[in-house]
């Protein structure tokens, strides 16, 4: 028996790997399970065969397969001994017309590529504060809160105007051109997210939709998307203003760290008193320093008037008679007159003598004639001294 | 008159009497106009301190 089934398995292994396609039925899986089981059928004719495939490798493939779904599976046929029971281990799967969904995709993406729909110069700056946000979500829970979370972290002020609409499914499109429209409307929205969680490939099929890629990029107020995981990247993606690789990155986009703005407000704060106080500072030194220097001309222009003066004045007495009296000279005088000439005065006529310290009276004995240049003997005004005694 | 005003023609002044051009009366009157015009200086820079201190101090209140 059991060697029975080792020869028909064995045989069975010598086949070639196969590609066949149905309808997926029966979608059987457990935690406990390795692997995942589903029956596919034939639509035209009803028969049926059994697959497996390692739940790992299922999983991976993200597609989200359900009973009723026409998919291609890649496999191998085989045995399974211990029941005797044929079926076909699915190495690969795919659903059924996914590469001409796939070509359709690429041609459209070249199209809007080529009108510069995608273009980085297109794509305009976030708002460093909006005034609000929108968010258009899904009543999806984890994306929507996955956003307003990193916005409220950042900034609690913040305020979200959050639009739920369809995300998913043939309506989707057109509900998501709509939400985005009405949030357009709003007043202050100056930033919007659309946010969706991750899914399968047809999920976020609406987010490569033309219409909506095209709403995407003609939207007044700029946007950012966050739609399925890092590795999708929806059409959508491409016209937005700024993709988020998962909603919470599109919170953090949309609004600045509250914290750092406060602490860089303050230092811009210390710094504007520190500078005001600097130019007060400098103003008052250059003040104090031309007040300094304002009454220093004036007292020097003072101090060199006044040695000036002193200097004439000390020439004006070197040029006074005193100074020549000094030297032995006399000044006579006959009444108030100075005498000048032997003529100003008569023998017998009372003179006074200055000189230099003191004088005395004196009586002219004889006059000379004012042509005479001999010296006095003994008379005139040198004579005049010799009279002292009786003054 | 700015306190820019004041502080330029104070110091113009400054500059005239240290050239040593000027004469004695001339000289006077310009001290004399530079004093007013210090203390004019002096009044302005006396005020914008009280106002530093004054909007430092309602900063530092409304700290949180």
């Amino acid at each position: 028996m059991g060697a029975f089934n080792r020869g028909v398995a064995s045989w069975l292994g010598r086949l070639p790997t196969v590609w066949v396609e149905g309808e997926v039925t029966e979608l059987r899986r457990q935690a406990r399970w390795a692997s995942v089981f589903f029956t596919l059928k034939d639509p035209a004719d009803g028969a049926c065969l059994s697959i497996s495939m390692p739940r790992g490798q299922f999983d991976a493939l993200r597609l989200d397969v359900a009973d009723g779904d026409r998919v291609h599976v890649y496999g191998r046929p085989e045995l399974y001994e211990a029941r005797g029971e044929f079926r076909l281990r699915a190495l690969s799967l795919e659903r059924f017309g996914l590469g001409d969904h796939l070509a359709s995709l690429e041609r459209l993406k070249s199209k809007l590529a080529a009108e510069g729909l995608f273009a980085a110069e297109r794509k305009r700056p976030l708002p460093l504060l909006p005034r609000r946000i929108g968010l258009v979500t899904g009543n999806d829970a984890a994306a929507k809160r996955d956003v307003l979370t990193a916005i409220q972290a950042r900034f609690p002020p913040a305020s979200v105007l959050v639009a739920e609409t369809y995300v998913q499914g043939p309506r989707a499109a057109g509900a998501v051109i709509e939400t985005l429209g009405a949030l357009c409307r709003e007043d202050d929205v100056d930033v919007i997210v659309v946010a969706r969680g991750g899914g399968s490939f047809e999920d976020l099929l609406p987010f490569s939709d033309e219409r909506l890629v095209r709403a995407i990029a003609a939207c007044p107020v700029p946007v950012v998307t966050a739609v399925g995981h890092e590795q999708d990247t929806p059409l959508c993606d491409l016209a937005a203003d700024a993709r988020a690789s998962t909603p919470s990155v599109a919170g953090r986009l949309v609004v600045p760290d509250l914290a750092e703005l406060l602490q860089r407000l303050d230092r811009a704060r210390a710094g504007l008193e520190r500078g005001t106080r600097r130019a007060l500072e400098r103003e008052r030194h250059r003040l104090e320093r031309a007040h300094e220097r304002l009454g220093r001309a004036p007292r020097l222009l003072v101090e060199r008037g006044r040695a000036r003066l002193e200097h004439a004045a000390g020439r004006l007495r070197a040029l006074s008679p005193k100074a020549t009296l000094a030297r032995g000279y006399a000044i006579v005088r006959a009444g108030d007159e100075i005498v000048r000439s032997g003529g100003d005065v008569e023998p017998g006529e009372r003179v006074d003598v200055e000189l230099a310290e003191g004088g005395f009276g004196a009586k002219v004995e004889e006059t000379r004639s004012v042509g005479s240049t001999e010296l006095p003997r003994s008379g005139g005004a040198g004579s005049a001294g010799a009279g002292s005694g009786k003054g | 008159m700015t306190f820019e005003e004041a502080q330029r023609e104070l110091e113009a002044i400054v500059h005239r009497l240290e050239s040593g051009e000027a004469p004695l009366d001339e000289a006077l009157k310009l001290w004399q106009r530079g004093e007013e015009l210090y203390r004019l200086c002096r009044e302005r820079l006396d005020a914008a301190e009280g106002k530093i201190e004054e909007l430092a101090g309602r900063a530092e209140a409304a700290k949180p």
